[in-house]
């Protein structure tokens, strides 16, 4: 059974401009033990629906339609006070900027005691003390560094601060939004080598968010590519990766500059940022395609499915078909 | 490859820069930064360097030394030749206009109040070239160049108006609007998206070409810096620790800072079908 699972999702932000749909009709779902990955680029939805998972969306977004299923609740429907229970307890997040995520004025350890002590009000000195020495054995910060400020802290130490405190309670499920963004590319080895190991360990589920393919590829099984508020294509990392179907994957994939980049690099002509105003179920990316504007389609698309696991969200079933 | 090539634009001399940092009434003994150690380097004409370095490496210092924007603590920069440390009044004006930096974050190096056409034509204001309708002509020539076309309806438009990547190219015109010798690009793309990112190395290799400019490219990223670089020099704890073609600092680095960084950088390795 799944872990949780997320159907026909839809979140709108109420704006001067009108509403505007930063997740449209968003279903998957996650797997205890398989870490998906959310990819696209800034503004796609990836962190709104970060949000959704943790109850924090902002007063003007709203939840249009959907639901998402969590140990038979349904997150949409909860309010606060049953939030704060389920948060940081069964749902964590290790949030991007580990800079602004900390407290300037607190030790880092009682920030990690503090997330433990809210859920267990009743815990024992003793125990409480055994725990957050294991939480900083387990992300790898010496002992000595506990009772520390943050500002003493390297930005690669913050940030195994805050992976401490997402794991402080043993939480179902880990969301991870953009966690190495603000790192230089050594430190941010370590802390996916980090993610990865800790994952393994505790076998939690994993919601991965970044803009970045290569980091998503490294830690997760599972991929979602989204494209203005849509999943555009899912399917296994390989499948994603090594076979894209849609237009917007092989556009991403194309622009990614790495090391061995044996395929050749393609230029992509975007113009056009996505229009998430238009009536759900539009195809958001049809204004920058090259099979809408050569066939003049519908611009209404369907999920095709590929393999049994890999699928792509166009309105061109054609065309998908042929480029596999 | 042509000749041109051959003569260096910007030699460094044993240059470097100290930080002392700022006193404290409890403090003791004060301890200097080193950001950048005896460095000597020399960037050729007409070519792409790329300046790669992790974060405190001291390869913005670098960068900002080049356009005069700090002094060295000892050393010596010169261009084409000529010591730039002494420059003063009408001299240092005018090398103002032969060297441009383009900054990291485009969200905070526009200033909010300008209209793209007064951010652009600044420039040429400051340094007294061309009349009203020269500049605007200029202006919106620049404008096409670097993409914003047409021109008209990017020239009297605010920052606020734009995109992430078309406030870079905003950057870019303004840096690009007096025709320099030598750009400094300060991790130009690492706020954008790898969309917008690699049009923009486009632009600076169409820049390259069209004005036969200099530019030191400096990022974190190496699979950036090989893809624009003609050559690369990585930078570790204020020390140039391997200078080299792209080529071969990445495929056959001797330094093992080098070689770490080439490890650490991520990629995947799904082959396309």
């Amino acid at each position: 059974m799944a872990l949780i699972s997320i159907k026909n999702l839809s979140i709108g932000y109420q704006t001067k401009g009108g509403l505007l749909k930063a997740v449209d009709n968003i279903s998957f779902e996650i797997e205890q033990g398989r870490p998906l990955g959310l990819v696209g680029e800034s503004g796609c939805g990836k962190t709104t629906i970060g949000m959704t998972l943790m109850g924090l969306l902002p007063d003007n977004a709203r939840i249009l339609s959907g639901s998402i299923d969590f140990q038979n609740h349904d997150l949409t429907q909860l309010g606060e006070d049953q939030w704060r229970k389920i948060r940081g307890k069964d749902i964590a997040m290790i949030f991007q900027a580990a800079m602004n995520a900390l407290n300037p004025v607190m030790r880092v350890d009682e920030q990690v005691i503090e997330a433990i002590v809210t859920h267990k009000p009743g815990i024992s000195p003793g125990d409480l003390d055994k725990r957050v020495k294991e939480l900083f054995d387990l992300v790898e910060i010496p002992r000595i560094r506990m009772k520390d400020y943050p500002h003493e802290y390297s930005g690669g130490m913050k940030q195994r601060v805050i992976i401490a405190m997402a794991l402080a309670c043993n939480p179902q499920l880990i969301i991870a939004d953009e966690p190495t963004t603000a790192l230089d590319v050594i430190v941010q080895d370590q802390i996916l080598q980090e993610i990865r190991s800790l994952q393994m360990i505790m076998d939690t589920g994993l919601i991965f968010i970044s803009h970045d393919i290569a980091v998503v590829a490294s830690v997760c099984r599972d991929i979602c590519v989204m494209y203005g508020g849509q999943i555009v294509e899912m399917g296994t990392r390989e499948e994603v990766f090594g076979t894209p179907c849609h237009p917007y994957t092989k556009t991403l994939l194309g622009s990614y500059l790495s090391l061995n980049n044996e395929w050749k690099v393609i230029i992509p002509t975007m113009r056009k940022a996505p229009d998430l105003t238009l009536k759900s179920g539009c195809c958001r990316f049809a204004v920058n395609c090259k099979i809408c504007s050569n066939a003049g389609t519908s611009g209404i698309p369907s999920w095709i499915n590929i393999s049994k696991t890999h699928r792509a969200l166009c309105c061109s079933e054609g065309i998908i078909r042929k480029k596999k | 490859m042509n000749m041109v090539k051959n003569s260096s634009l910007i030699q460094m001399k044993g240059v470097t820069k100290e930080y002392i940092p700022r006193k404290w009434f409890f403090s003791k003994d004060q301890s200097r930064v080193v950001a950048l150690n005896e460095v000597d380097l020399s960037i050729k004409k007409g070519e792409i360097f790329g300046l790669v370095g992790q974060s405190g490496s001291g390869k913005t210092t670098l960068g900002r030394l080049l356009v005069r924007l700090e002094e060295p603590t000892s050393g010596s920069i010169s261009l084409k030749g000529s010591l730039i440390n002494t420059l003063k009044g009408p001299s240092l004006k005018d090398f103002r206009s032969k060297v441009q930096m383009i900054f990291q974050d485009p969200y905070q190096s526009l200033n909010p109040h300008l209209s793209i056409a007064q951010t652009i034509g600044e420039p040429l204001v400051v340094q007294g070239i061309g009349n009203t309708r020269q500049r605007r002509s200029k202006v919106l020539h620049t404008l096409e160049i670097v993409g914003l076309s047409p021109g008209q309806d990017f020239y009297d438009r605010y920052p606020h108006q734009l995109s992430g990547g078309q406030r870079q190219r905003v950057a870019i015109a303004r840096a690009i609007v007096l025709e320099p010798e030598f750009i400094v690009a300060d991790e130009p793309t690492s706020m954008l998206d790898a969309t917008i990112a690699i049009q923009l190395f486009t632009l600076l290799l169409q820049i390259r070409e069209t004005f036969n400019m200099t530019i030191l490219f400096i990022t974190h990223n190496l699979a950036a810096a090989n893809y624009l670089c003609d050559r690369i020099g990585v930078i570790h704890e204020g020390c140039i620790v391997e200078v080299n073609t792209a080529k071969k600092i990445i495929g056959d680095p001797v330094h093992p800072y080098t070689k770490k960084l080439i490890r650490v950088q991520p990629c995947f390795d799904f082959n396309r079908g």
